[in-house]
C-alpha cells in the first residue's frame, strides 16, 4: 500500500468518524432514525478512488467509533459492523459489475447512496431478526417504515455526495490555486 | 438546486421512486397481511414472561438487565414508561399499538402479537 | 409508466420539492381518515372473570358511552347476584332461608325464574340451589369434603323448594340451611345485559364475552359472522388451544368443561360440575358447549347437558328446542364427539381427545 494510499485512507476515516459522531449528538425524532451521513464518506470513496479505500474506511469508521462510544463487540457493533460491511459491499458490487456492463458508471452518486441505504437497513434488520428479536412480524412491521426513512436520507446523501464529487473533480481555476483565502 | 435534481442521471431517479412506492406500499401491505394483534407479550431474555391483552389497562415492572423496567397498556396502546438502561430509547419510542419496543441494554422485548398465545387469527372470542 | 413519466415531470419540475415532501408527509400520517364501520374493544376484569366487548360502530365516541353502559349494567348486576357479598340481594334470600320471602329487583327475579325454568326442564340436572354441597368443595386447594358432609348438605340441594311470587319479584327458600347459588348461570345472563345496553345505544354488531360465555349480534366489520373458538378440554401445550371455531351471529355460545376448575386426588379428576343428585363432579361429559339465542340459556344448559352426559343431554337438547333453537357439542369422558345437526363438524382438529 503506498503511502498516499494510507494517507487517504486516513483522511477519509476522519470525515466518516465526525460525521458518525455528529450524527451521534442531533436529536431525533424517532430513536431508530439515522441519517447515515457517514454513507457520504463510501459513496465518494466509491466514485473518486476504489472499492478497497471504501471498504477500508468503512470498517475503520465502525471500529474507532465503537470503540469511542465503549460498545466495541457489543450488539449495537455488530449491528452496526453489518449494516457497514454489507451496504458497503452492495454499493461496490452494482457500482463496479455495471460499469463493467456497461462501460460507464450506471448509477450516479444518488443511486449508490440508495442503495448502500438499503442494504445497510437490510443488513441490520436481518441481523436484528437473528440476534435479538427473533420475531418476524415485529421485523416486518418496522421494516417499511427504515426502508423508507432510508430512501429519503440516501437521497439527502447522495445528493450531498453527488456535490462532493463534482466539487473535487472539477478543475479548479487559476486563480482559486493561488490561494482563495486571501480574496475573503 | 433545480440544477442539482437535473443532473442526476435517471437511473437513479428511477430508483428512487422504486423504493419510495415500494416502502410506502410494503407499510400498507405489512399492515393488512398481520394479524390484528390483540396481545402484548413481553420477553425478558428471548423468553416470554407475560402474556396481557392490550384491551386492559394497566402497568406491569419485569427485572431486566439495567433494573426494573415498566410496561405501561392504555387505550390498547402500550409503552415503556419506565426504564434504566443509559439511552432510555425504549422509554423515548412512547405508545405504539402495533409493532415491537426493543429495549436491547435490558434484553427486554415488548411485542404486541397474537402468535403464542394460541388464539387463533381471526377469532372474536373464545369459550369454554 | 404514465404515472411515473408524471412523477418525475413533478419532481423535475419548480414544485419538485413541495411534492417530494407532500409524499413524505403523506407516508408518516396512517391511514386515520377512511370513514365506515370501526371495531372497538375493551375489556375489564368483573364477576370474576374478564368481560370483554367488541362493538361495530361508526363513530368512537357512540362505541365508548355504549361500552361504558353494558359494563355498568353488568356491574349493577353482578352486586345484586354475588354469592359471596352479604349486601348483595342473594345473600338476603339465602340469609332468610326458611325464614322469610326477599323482594328482589326485576333483574335478579328475571335470572332467579330462568334459572328455575332450566332446572325444571332439566330435571334437576342443573340446579340453582347447588350452594350447600358446592360450598363444602375447595377447588383452589383441592381438598375433598368428607363424603359424611355431602350427604348431609344433599337434602338442601332441591330446586322445587325455592318459591318465587311473580307479583312482587318475591323469592322464598324453604329450607333453612339452603343456598342459592347463580354461579352456573349467571355470566350468560350478563352477556344478555350487557348485549342489551349495547344495543339501547344504537350499536348494531358486536360481541360480549363474559367469560367463557359469549353472545353475539349483528355482523363483524368485514360483513361476515362473528368467529368464536372453542377451547380445547385436553390442552397439548398451548395456552388456551382451539379445538374448533363457530361462526355466530344473534347467538350465544356458552362451554362448560372438566378443565376450568379441578385438582386431581388418587388419580381422579375432581372437578367443579356437580352432580345435584349426588353431590360429586359429574363424570359423564368432558366438554358441552351450548349455542342458542340467549346466553342465559346457554350458560344453564351447558351445565345441565354437562352433568346428564351425551345420551340424555341430547334428549334434552331435542326437546328444549322444541321451545326455541338449540344446538349443542358434546365431547364425552372418552373424547368422542357428539354434535347437533346445525353444528356438525365443528370440531375438527381436536388434538389428544
Amino acid at each position: 500500500m503506498l503511502l498516499q494510499d494510507k494517507y487517504r485512507i486516513a483522511v477519509l476515516s476522519a470525515y466518516a468518524l465526525v460525521l458518525h459522531g455528529f450524527e451521534a449528538v442531533l436529536p431525533m425524532p424517532v430513536p431508530w432514525l439515522k441519517l447515515g451521513l457517514a454513507n457520504i464518506i463510501t459513496v465518494v470513496a466509491l466514485f473518486l478512488f476504489d472499492f478497497r479505500t471504501a471498504f477500508t474506511v468503512t470498517l475503520i469508521r465502525v471500529i474507532l467509533s465503537s470503540m469511542f462510544t465503549g460498545t466495541f463487540l457489543g450488539p449495537s457493533f455488530v449491528l452496526s459492523l453489518g449494516g457497514g460491511a454489507g451496504s458497503t459491499l452492495a454499493a461496490g458490487f452494482f457500482h463496479y459489475s455495471l460499469i463493467s456492463i456497461s462501460g460507464r458508471p450506471f448509477f450516479g452518486a444518488v443511486g449508490l447512496s440508495l442503495i448502500s441505504s438499503f442494504f445497510h437497513n437490510v443488513c441490520q434488520l436481518t441481523l436484528a431478526y437473528f440476534i435479538f428479536i427473533q420475531r418476524i412480524e415485529a421485523i416486518l412491521i418496522i421494516s417499511p417504515f427504515v426502508l423508507l426513512v432510508g430512501t429519503a436520507t440516501g437521497l439527502i446523501n447522495g445528493i450531498i455526495a453527488d456535490i462532493l464529487i463534482r466539487n473535487v473533480r472539477a478543475p479548479l481555476p487559476e486563480s482559486d490555486l493561488a490561494g482563495s483565502g486571501n480574496k475573503l | 438546486m433545480l440544477r442539482i435534481f437535473r443532473a442526476v442521471p435517471l437511473a437513479d431517479k428511477v430508483l428512487f421512486f422504486f423504493m419510495l412506492t415500494a416502502s410506502l406500499s410494503g407499510i400498507f401491505v405489512v399492515r393488512e397481511a398481520l394479524p390484528q394483534a390483540a396481545d402484548v407479550i413481553v420477553e425478558v431474555d428471548g423468553r416470554p414472561v407475560r402474556t396481557a391483552p392490550l384491551s386492559v389497562d394497566g402497568t406491569m415492572a419485569f427485572n431486566g438487565d439495567c433494573g426494573e423496567i415498566q410496561v405501561e397498556i392504555k387505550n390498547s396502546r402500550v409503552r415503556v414508561s419506565e426504564a434504566h438502561c443509559p439511552n432510555k430509547l425504549c422509554v423515548q419510542q412512547g405508545w405504539v399499538s402495533r409493532g415491537v419496543i426493543v429495549c436491547l441494554p435490558n434484553n427486554v422485548v415488548v411485542f404486541i402479537g397474537g402468535r403464542g398465545t394460541g388464539t387463533k387469527k381471526g377469532l372474536d372470542a373464545v369459550t369454554g | 409508466m404514465n404515472r411515473l413519466d408524471e412523477i418525475q415531470r413533478a419532481f423535475q419540475s419548480r414544485g419538485g420539492t413541495s411534492f417530494l415532501l407532500g409524499l413524505l408527509l403523506l407516508a408518516v400520517i396512517p391511514s386515520c381518515g377512511d370513514s365506515g364501520r370501526h371495531t372497538y374493544q375493551k375489556s375489564r376484569a368483573m364477576m370474576d372473570t374478564f368481560v370483554t366487548m367488541t362493538v361495530i360502530s361508526e363513530s368512537r365516541q357512540q362505541s365508548e358511552t355504549a361500552i361504558q353502559a353494558a359494563f355498568n349494567s353488568i356491574e349493577e348486576f353482578g352486586c345484586l347476584i354475588n354469592f359471596f357479598s352479604a349486601t348483595s340481594e342473594l345473600s338476603q334470600i339465602n340469609k332468610n332461608a326458611g325464614v322469610r320471602e326477599v323482594r328482589v329487583s326485576p333483574a335478579a327475579f328475571d335470572l332467579i325464574e330462568k334459572a328455575l325454568y332450566v332446572a325444571d326442564k332439566s330435571a334437576g340436572a342443573f340446579d340453582p340451589t347447588i350452594g350447600p354441597v358446592m360450598r363444602l368443595w375447595d377447588f383452589h386447594n383441592g381438598v375433598r369434603p368428607p363424603d359424611a358432609d355431602i350427604k348431609k348438605n344433599l337434602p338442601l340441594v332441591n330446586y322445587r323448594d325455592v318459591v318465587i311470587n311473580k307479583k312482587n319479584s318475591g323469592v322464598f327458600l324453604r329450607k333453612k340451611g339452603m343456598l342459592l347459588d347463580l354461579g352456573g348461570i349467571a355470566k350468560g345472563y350478563a352477556a344478555d345485559l350487557a348485549v342489551g345496553a349495547l344495543k339501547q345505544h344504537g350499536i348494531t354488531a358486536g360481541i360480549v364475552a363474559v367469560g367463557g360465555d359469549v353472545r353475539t349480534f349483528g355482523l363483524r366489520a368485514d360483513g361476515t359472522a362473528w368467529n368464536v373458538g372453542i377451547k380445547n378440554p385436553r390442552q397439548t401445550g398451548a395456552k388456551d388451544e382451539i379445538m374448533g371455531t363457530i361462526r355466530l351471529t344473534d347467538k350465544a355460545i356458552s362451554t362448560s368443561g372438566d378443565y376450568e376448575r379441578y385438582f386431581i386426588s388418587d388419580g381422579r379428576r375432581f372437578h367443579h360440575i356437580l352432580d345435584p343428585q349426588t353431590g360429586y363432579p359429574s363424570d359423564r361429559a368432558r366438554s358441552v358447549s351450548i349455542i342458542a339465542r340467549d346466553g342465559v340459556f346457554t350458560d344453564g344448559f351447558d351445565t345441565a347437558v354437562f352433568v346428564l352426559g351425551p345420551r340424555r343431554g341430547l334428549d334434552l337438547i331435542k326437546e328444549i328446542n322444541r321451545d326455541f333453537e338449540v344446538d349443542a357439542i358434546i365431547i364425552d369422558v372418552n373424547g368422542v364427539i357428539y354434535e347437533t345437526d346445525r353444528v356438525k363438524e365443528t370440531i375438527k382438529d381436536a388434538k389428544n381427545l
